[in-house]
């Protein structure tokens, strides 16, 4: 067949073929190997192609034309074709690439040219990784970017934090644009507990990510720029061969740490000393031994690890393959995912399928257009949010002299009583989790597709305009069912279901010009101006029904009661004007500036419109005259910019005076007064300052980034707390004020190249936050946590623990009171009541940061990275139940209960065990630890045949690799995991307390070390 | 050519995207309305009035809460919550802290419900017929008293400790709110001015209100309100003839057997005869967490002690809502029913009134204390009474009023004290620690507020 073909088709090209010449050759790098997946670009053309396994590429250029050969960790080349067929390239490595092409917002640009703040992190950073969502991945790798997986429950937030929080009422979570369309990122989980939409991007479709830092490189996406902007974009096609790519790995996950809890042992000698101590009877307590311990008159007869009980062994397993290719007019890339990966709780499980397809095609000279589209299904099965009685994590209340199965019955304690079918509401004394695993369930789905189609028009060879038109809907169900065996937890109803549907759309329109001219050598001028409009549309309903005939029936059509229905409509609508311009002198001076204007509806017609400008100044000082050829400082460039940002990440009718018809009463309809309003509700403002050096030495063989910043943000649009007499709670309002400043720093060394190739890629990043104002009352968020002016964000602020009374045992606090001579009083006192609120913890980090090692000698590579978190303290919402001494209750105990006081002249830190006494138990400094910690987050050992070995199995490529993902932590933290943020209290979107309640572990489960191995195929 | 097409093109494209723009950044809220368009028709102010009766079914309030928090704090051993949740764990201790949720959940759903009894009010000039802005009126203003006179009993020293004249008791606000200003920090009233608007508002509600509404408040639910308010603060004739008013009425009947008012076969519990206002629920409407909290097949956080069920006499027939478990651990049942309503007040606490403050005032209105006793035992199966002396109508009182919230307020108006067998606690009737604190998250909004003696 080919052969009747090739003769049409050269036929067909001639007229092409008359006016070109066609070239071949092989990249390679230094060390003399070779080179693929290099692109090859005619100079100012889009006609290309990427290098093959062995280096190899063919093209056919224009006579006289110039080849541009770029490939991601080597510096770009331009080379003269001239009148060669054969052209040999050395490409040297290099991780400063100042020609490399930076995404940022409606556009690219040079590293050269570059005079702002952007984290750069490409497709080898993000893929393969045993992981739900990207953000995951680049935990340690960005500087200034802190990232935060709340527990090791699957599918879960993810706090990412880009130079700080710069709100507090509002949502601190990045702008993520997708190939240009700012995407669909609400937590739309209708339980506190927020789910993460960002994972429905498939990590291993994302080429680049450019992470926006400061004003002069983000305020062109105006009044959603302050918590920085994440660009995202996704793989493409380029001419050549078509390739495949098949990545298959597979592993499991277990928990990073388990907690010690008293065994049967202990906590019978500890409970009966509590018992004891709060003057009960011995006959009273024999009698609550064997009722815990089901009804054994021994009550050492059973010894469960109830922990053991929830965690699991969890299987992972994820296949990828995709295809990319095209033409010189018509280029491809096509994806498909499936992924699997089961929880370390039991019953906790995410499941992907993502499908992508990118077209790009060049219709005319001066015409082409494409898309960008992906479509998602997933699915995870939840488990309860961490203040759920019926959450896995709380089965470590149980004590442990209770058998798991009760041998009077041979069921799960707890389970119905088959005789009344009632569930047995004393024993165990608290509600089985268990239950619930065997019982419940919780299934969110979503399907998405998320894309745009984009036409360029080249109005003349420097205009260019190019138009966007982007959509994201994201449709998710969630379906909840508990049937009757959770009834003593969920209610006598015979069955509860839950089933909620969701769509969350939004249609993204983008104009603009692009205008690029070099005059007279030395003026490189480049201008943006666009418009931009945007609007979105959530809306939902969600049913409750009740008595199902039986626990088969788990859908809402089977219920025979409905109890509960409710729907939501709410939009806005966001229109813009946007516009940059740059200019470079002789490639060294730049200076940038831009402007956007942003119209919402969120905000009264008064304060409708905001302008957001930022200027940037840059010295390129490594190419001036005296410094160039350098042979040690071989890159220097200053840069500064100034700029304004807003953040209008609230609710959508934040700003009305609002009543809702939703007081209906047994029937009869009924309003209610639902929002205080203020009219003059507008975005928050911050102005931010940012000055950087970027060097390099010995020829790039050392360089990095400094970067300073200060980020002032006034108008805090707080969900203030207003007296309660008003009938509210709180109302928004713009007042106060907060400063975030740090400095970032960033540094690579290529410290052995050669054969053996060591390379370091370090960074560190330290935050300041501050309340500088707030105009009013602290906001309390959860447990200990406030906003309060001239404290951190979220300090806890509590009574400080002064250790126990060695006369009596009892816990002391200090009362911290001012005398009145102005003194602090430092005397103590057992009545927590008494002892003022003083900061006894931050929960935000000091500094963060990360080092990845990769090394690589022949066909092998590893790749290390170490991530840290330092001067951050974690409260322990769980602690006034399990490490108390049995004061709250008959929890079962965290080990440390052990050292409690027992006769007077006992020095300790633990009070005296008296069982319900309610000694110590208070919320204060003694549930404070410190969360510092140092982890190995990833080590990948790879190994990549031979490519005469991989031919003869028919491949290009072909690399199997063993991963370890969290493999050591390093911590004084005795919780489950220093790494933690407890889902119930964080999760809700747009709720007051979701930036202050941070540093909180409640029950939160640890986060997973994960082991996988993997293959990846290319042919 | 190119060059104007270019221009042309390039304007067009820029604003072609302005065109309208203003019209579409305005979006109207969908799920709820602004707040001026919420009065324009009398429906309108009738829905308001409803969502009223809403707020009070707030588990923070009536749906159970405020009962069971006053019930433990006011507890001398009757029962022993054995439950998880901190904040019931602190009333049973006697020893709550300014920062538990139950209290500043109830403070807040008591003031969003005065919030929108003001919002009817201020209204009620739109409603179609003055029978209508009658019967809304003495409504709203029934709401409006029960709620200030829980909040005024539970966060303020009793009517009968000290000087209610001079004591803090709690923020009087009688108008709707529409905007925060510093006017907006209130100070607390004075004990006596609370009792005194709550009587002024009752007088007018019982004089405005029809004698029947269906589920809704009528004219002997004030009448029944004020009897116990007038009761609170010793003021025994005014409480008998309040009481009395009621019972004269003759709208109201004893329901045969005393387990009527709280048994049914359903999800579902009625009204009955004997019911002068009680709190509707459904499956669809509110949650009843006194079920929650009470009922064996529920959370059974509350264990009815044996010195509790031993004060029956043999045969009482109030005595089979207390039933043992296989464990001999007793539980009440008035609270099995998921959905049942929840009864506020009944004519049996009108006998109880009037046959207390007859006693006390040593008269005889509508009938003798001893007359008045003896329909409540007799319905309990027990024998009548020849004479009845202040302690047997107080046990009466104990006994058929039990664990529906009305504990605080009989300790402190009879000086009996709170007790707590686990710390060995005893709490005289005026010990503030039987004063909920104003809550820490009120204290910190609002600096004009004065805390609670002990917090």
């Amino acid at each position: 067949m080919r052969k009747i073909f090739t003769p049409i088709l050269v036929v067909a090209a001639l007229p092409v073929l008359a006016q070109t010449q066609a070239i071949s050759g092989r990249i390679t790098g230094t060390d003399g190997n070779p080179v693929p997946g290099a692109t090859v670009v005619e100079r100012g053309t889009t006609n290309g192609v990427t290098s093959d396994a062995d280096g190899v590429f063919r093209l056919a250029v224009k006579p006289g034309a110039t080849l541009v050969i770029s490939s991601v960790g080597f510096t770009t080349q331009t080379v003269p074709v001239g009148s060669r067929s054969a052209v040999n390239v050395t490409l040297a490595a290099s991780t400063t690439d100042l020609g490399e092409a930076v995404v940022v917002g409606y556009g690219t640009q040079t590293k050269a040219d570059l005079t702002g703040s952007v984290a750069q992190l490409a497709s080898k950073d993000v893929g393969n990784q045993p992981v739900q969502s990207f953000e995951q991945s680049i935990q340690g790798k960005a500087a200034g970017v802190f990232i935060e997986n709340s527990s090791g429950k699957l599918g879960q937030g993810i706090k990412v934090r880009v130079r700080g929080v710069s709100s507090i009422s509002g949502n601190a979570q990045p702008l993520y644009v997708v190939d240009g369309v700012p995407v669909v990122a609400d937590n739309m989980s209708s339980t506190e507990a927020a789910t993460n939409p960002i994972a429905d991007i498939n990590p291993n479709d994302i080429e680049s990510i450019s992470v926006l830092k400061d004003a002069s490189s983000s305020a062109i996406y105006g009044s959603r720029a302050t918590n920085g902007v994440v660009l995202i974009t996704t793989k493409r096609g380029k001419a050549g061969a078509t390739r495949f790519n098949l990545n298959v790995q597979g592993g499991y996950s277990e928990p990073t740490h388990k907690r010690e809890f008293l065994n049967s042992q202990e906590y019978v000698t500890l409970l009966t000393e509590a018992l004891v101590n709060s003057g009960r009877s011995a006959t009273s307590n024999a009698n609550r031994l064997k009722t815990y311990a089901g009804g054994a008159t021994d009550p050492l007869t059973y010894n469960t690890n109830w922990q053991d009980q929830v965690f699991q062994k969890a299987p992972f397993q994820q296949y990828d393959l995709n295809a990319s290719g095209g033409n010189e007019k018509t280029r491809f890339y096509f994806s498909g995912q499936y992924s699997d990966q089961k929880g370390i709780l039991i019953s906790n499980e995410y499941k992907r399928i993502a499908a992508r397809f990118n077209l790009d095609h060049q219709a005319t000279d001066r015409l082409s257009f494409g898309i960008n589209m992906t479509a998602t299904r997933s699915v995870n099965n939840r488990v309860p949010n961490d203040d759920a009685f019926s959450t896995p994590m709380q089965i470590v209340a149980l004590a442990p002299i209770t058998p798991s199965i009760d041998p009077r019955t041979g069921l799960t304690s707890g389970a119905l009583d088959l005789n009344t079918g009632l569930p047995n509401a004393t024993f165990p004394f608290y509600y089985n989790p268990l239950l619930n695993i065997q019982g419940g369930s919780y299934t969110t789905t979503i399907y998405r597709l998320l894309g745009n189609v984009y036409g360029q028009l080249k109005l003349t060879n420097d205009l260019n305009f190019r138009s966007e038109l982007g959509t994201d809907v994201l449709n998710q169900n969630e379906e909840q069912y508990l049937g009757r065996i959770t009834s003593r937890n969920s209610g006598p109803t015979n069955g509860f279901g839950f089933n909620a549907a969701q769509t969350n759309a939004k249609v993204v329109v983008n104009n603009y010009f692009t205008y690029k001219k070099m005059l007279a050598e030395q003026h490189a001028l480049e201008f943006t101006l666009g418009t931009s409009y945007e609007s979105g549309r959530l809306n939902g309903n969600s049913v409750t029904g009740t008595q199902f005939a039986s626990d088969a029936y788990r859908t809402i059509d089977n219920a025979s009661q409905i109890t509960a229905g409710t729907s939501y409509t709410t939009s806005y609508a966001l229109v813009s004007y946007f516009a940059r311009g740059s200019y470079a002198f002789a490639g060294k001076y730049l200076v940038g500036a831009s402007a956007r204007i942003d119209g919402s509806s969120r905000f009264g017609a008064n304060n409708r419109y905001g302008v957001f400008p930022a200027a940037s100044v840059g010295w390129l000082i490594s190419e001036e005259s005296f410094l160039k050829d350098n042979p040690t400082l071989s890159l220097l460039k200053l840069r500064a910019s100034a700029g304004k940002t807003g953040n209008q990440n609230f609710g959508n009718f934040a700003s009305r005076s609002l009543f809702s018809g939703d007081a209906g009463y047994v029937g009869v309809p009924g309003q209610r007064p639902s929002q205080l309003g203020n009219n003059d509700l507008t975005w928050e403002t911050t102005v931010q300052y940012d000055a950087g050096v970027e060097y390099g030495f010995f020829g790039g063989r050392i360089s990095g980034e400094v970067d300073v910043y200060r980020k002032n943000t006034t108008g805090l649009l707080l969900s203030q707390p207003v007296p309660g007499t008003s009938g509210f709670a709180s109302r928004n309002s713009n007042v106060g004020s907060l400063r975030n400043q740090g400095i970032e720093f960033s540094l690579t060394t290529r410290n052995i190249v050669g054969d053996f190739n060591w390379t370091t890629s370090a960074n560190a990043a330290i935050n300041r936050n501050k309340i500088l104002d707030l105009s009013g009352p602290d906001i309390l968020g959860s447990f200990l946590n406030r906003a309060q002016a001239g404290q951190p964000l979220g300090e806890f602020i509590g009574p400080e623990y002064a250790g126990v009374n060695p006369d009596n045992g009892d816990a002391l606090y200090y009362l911290n009171t001012t005398n009145a001579d102005g003194t602090l009083n430092r005397g103590t006192t057992n009545d927590i009541n008494l002892a003022a609120n003083v900061p006894i913890g931050n929960p935000n980090p000091l500094w963060t940061g990360g080092i990845t090692n990769t090394f690589s000698y022949k066909g092998f590579d590893l790749a290390v990275t170490l991530v840290g978190v330092f001067g951050n303290q974690i409260f322990d919402g769980g602690a006034q139940y399990y490490s108390v001494g049995f004061n709250n209750g008959p929890d079962n105990q965290t080990r440390d209960q052990l050292n409690r006081w027992q006769k007077p002249g006992d020095i300790t830190n633990v009070p005296k065990a008296v069982y319900l006494g309610g000694n110590g138990i208070g919320n204060s400094s003694r549930f404070v630890q410190n969360g510092d910690y140092g982890r190995l987050r990833s080590v990948v050992l790879g190994y990549n045949l031979p490519s005469a070995l991989a031919r003869k199995a028919y491949f290009q490529t072909a690399r199997i690799f063993v991963q370890g993902y969290n493999l050591l932590t390093f911590t004084k933290y005795t919780g489950w995991d220093p790494e933690v943020s407890s889902d119930y209290v964080t999760g809700t979107g747009n709720n007051t307390q979701n930036n202050i309640s941070q540093g909180i572990t409640f029950y939160t489960a640890p986060q997973a070390r994960t082991y996988t191995v993997g293959i990846n195929l290319g042919f | 050519m190119k060059k104007i097409l270019t221009g042309l093109l390039t304007a067009s494209l820029l604003t072609g995207g302005l065109v309208g723009c203003n019209n579409k950044l305005n979006v109207q809220p969908v799920s709820s309305i602004d707040t001026a368009n919420a009065f324009n028709t009398s429906d309108d102010v009738h829905a308001a009035l409803i969502g009223c009766y809403k707020g009070l079914q707030s588990t923070s309030l009536y749906g159970g809460d405020w009962q069971l928090m006053t019930d433990l704090l006011a507890d001398n051993g009757d029962e022993m919550f054995v439950g998880t949740y901190s904040q019931p764990q602190q009333a049973q201790r006697k020893t709550l802290l300014y920062s538990n949720s139950f209290i500043s959940s109830t403070w807040l759903s008591a003031y969003d419900v005065i919030n929108r009894t003001n919002n009817v009010l201020a209204n009620l000039s739109k409603l179609s017929t003055p029978a209508q802005q009658s019967s809304v009126e003495g409504e709203a203003k029934f709401i409006r008293s029960m709620v200030y006179f829980d909040l005024v009993r539970s966060f303020a020293r009793d009517w009968n400790d000290g000087t209610p004249a001079n004591n803090p008791g709690v923020p009087l606000v009688l108008t709707p709110t529409t905007s925060i200003s510093e006017a907006s920090s209130v100070k607390r009233n004075t004990v006596a001015e609370v009792y005194t608007q709550i009587i002024t508002d009752l007088n007018t509600a019982e004089s405005k209100l029809p004698a029947s509404n269906g589920f809704f408040a009528n004219k002997y639910a004030a009448a029944g309100l004020l009897a116990r308010i007038y009761l609170q603060q010793s003021n025994f004739s005014a409480a008998a003839a309040a009481a009395n008013r009621v019972i004269s009425s003759n709208r109201f009947s004893l329901n045969p057997g005393y387990a009527d008012n709280f048994v049914s076969n359903s999800s579902l519990l009625a009204n009955t005869s004997e019911d002068i206002f009680a709190l509707q629920f459904s499956a669809q409407s509110g949650t009843n967490d006194l079920n929650t909290f009470y009922s064996q097949n529920r959370r059974a956080d509350v264990e009815i002690q044996p010195q509790f069920v031993k004060l029956f006499e043999a045969g009482d027939d109030r005595k089979n809502l207390y039933q043992p478990n296989a464990n001999s651990t007793y539980y009440t049942t008035k609270y099995d029913v998921l959905y049942g309503n929840i009864k506020l007040i009944r004519l049996d606490e009108m006998y109880l009134i009037r046959a207390e403050a007859n006693l006390r005032a040593g008269t005889q209105l509508g009938d003798t204390p001893v007359n008045d006793i003896n329909v409540i035992r007799q319905r309990a199966q027990l024998a009548p009474l020849a004479t009845v002396t202040l302690a047997d109508i107080l046990k009466e009182r104990r006994l058929e009023l039990a664990f529906e919230g009305f504990r605080l307020g009989d300790i402190k108006r009879n000086q009996q004290s709170a007790f707590d067998p686990l710390t060995n606690t005893t709490l005289a009737w005026n010990s503030p620690k039987l004063v909920f604190p104003i809550p820490l998250r009120e204290i910190n909004a609002n600096p004009n507020l004065v805390q609670n003696p002990g917090y």
